[in-house]
């Protein structure tokens, strides 16, 4: 932070040592409470919410009902009855990446999507797991995955060489996308709210000038929020998209 | 999202129907109609993101692959020790699959959402559909 009056939009996304255990060592961060605080906020409301289990649902558990519904039928259509159990873990990762970004959205508070290696973990996690169920269930047809169907075998060479790279591009292109986004939007957010305050300083004028990035500013709120429940959908139907190519490698 | 309120009942009006068959009715249109109408909202809510959601879509897609090939190769030369040359193919190797993620994505995204009957696609396009 330089001075008082320039705003530093980076400044937001600082890790720090909460509980620190020593230098280099494993220490809890803000990001790591704000993990567990999405952790938390999502297993108490599901919890509660859904507590009651009457037929005829109140608001709270109509909306874990929807969420559900939601997430099923994403897995449902990309991946068919048989990837319905893997409903759990994509259930899991689009409530982990939902919940993350929109506590994002509230002043003060980390967002913890916005930093790389957090979306790498989980598009590493969505990787592996489409590695490892595909070989444990179609063996070694697994690799099927890298031979397009109807392609002659003098090409192959060269086709084969593309589809695994581009296959080994996909936790990149994952946790890229989710990054991104949240990091240039709140970028984005704080810069123009950085010019309300900025304009705001110059007396009469400022405050006129002001009005214009504070437009902004509410106008680009309101995008983050759908960007932020854009991304979580994204990434669990590309999950379920990648579970579908372990489910059936021919493609 | 609003689906409108029916203000007038139709035929029912004058007959003086009990309301649970009403009810049923309902019900079973609405059973009709869930599932339509769920995509419809959808589609409506991706629709006013199209242009930043797409844009970062299909550029992390194609950078991803060319980062990934142009890595891979970087190590397996290090590993090897065979100098630029893996890494210049792997490049190139990743640009392919770019384009070829680029394309996926892209025929994943028209077959997502089709272009409303009736509209105006501009003069034939039988030459370059094949990512149709």
């Amino acid at each position: 932070m330089a001075e008082p009056n320039t705003v530093d939009p980076i400044h937001q996304f600082a890790v720090t040592d909460i509980v620190s255990l020593g230098d280099g060592a494993a220490s809890f961060t803000n990001a790591s409470l704000f993990m567990v605080l999405t952790v938390a906020a999502i297993v108490l409301y599901l919890l509660f919410s859904t507590s009651s289990r009457s037929i005829v649902p109140n608001r709270l558990q109509v909306v874990s009902e929807m969420l559900y519904e939601f997430v099923a039928n994403m897995v449902r259509d990309a991946a068919g009855n048989e990837g319905m159990k893997f409903f759990p873990f994509v259930f899991s990762l689009f409530m982990f990446v939902l919940v993350a970004n929109l506590f994002g959205m509230f002043p003060f508070f980390f967002t913890v999507t916005s930093h790389i290696i957090v979306t790498f973990a989980l598009a590493m996690l969505v990787f592996l797991v489409v590695i490892i169920y595909g070989f444990w269930r179609n063996g070694p047809k697994f690799l099927r995955l890298f031979v397009p169907a109807g392609v002659p075998a003098y090409v192959l060479p060269i086709v084969v060489p593309i589809e695994v790279v581009s296959f080994l591009s996909r936790p990149i292109s994952l946790s890229v996308r989710l990054f991104a986004n949240i990091l240039a939007g709140h970028i984005t957010l704080k810069v123009f709210a950085g010019f309300v305050v900025t304009l705001g300083s110059l007396g009469f004028l400022g405050w006129l000038g002001a009005l214009l990035p504070l437009t902004m500013t509410v106008a680009l709120t309101a995008l983050e929020f759908l960007v932020a429940a854009l991304q979580a959908y994204v990434f669990a139907v590309l999950t379920s998209m990648y579970i579908n190519d372990a489910i059936h490698p021919a493609h | 999202m609003n689906v409108p309120r029916e203000t007038k009942r139709p035929e029912s009006a004058g007959k003086r129907e009990p309301l649970t068959s009403d009810l049923a009715a309902r019900i079973a249109r609405a059973q009709a109609g869930g599932r339509v109408q769920n995509e419809g909202t959808q589609r409506g809510a991706a629709k006013d993101f199209t242009g930043m959601s797409r844009a970062l879509r299909l550029g992390s897609e194609f950078i991803a692959a060319i980062v990934v090939g142009a890595g891979a190769g970087f190590l397996l030369d290090q590993w090897l020790g065979t100098g630029p040359w893996l890494m210049l193919v792997l490049l190139l190797i990743g640009f392919a699959a770019g384009v070829l993620n680029v394309t996926r994505s892209a025929a994943a995204m028209n077959r997502a959402s089709p272009p409303p009957p009736g509209s105006d696609l501009g003069p034939g396009d039988d030459e370059d559909d094949e990512d149709r």
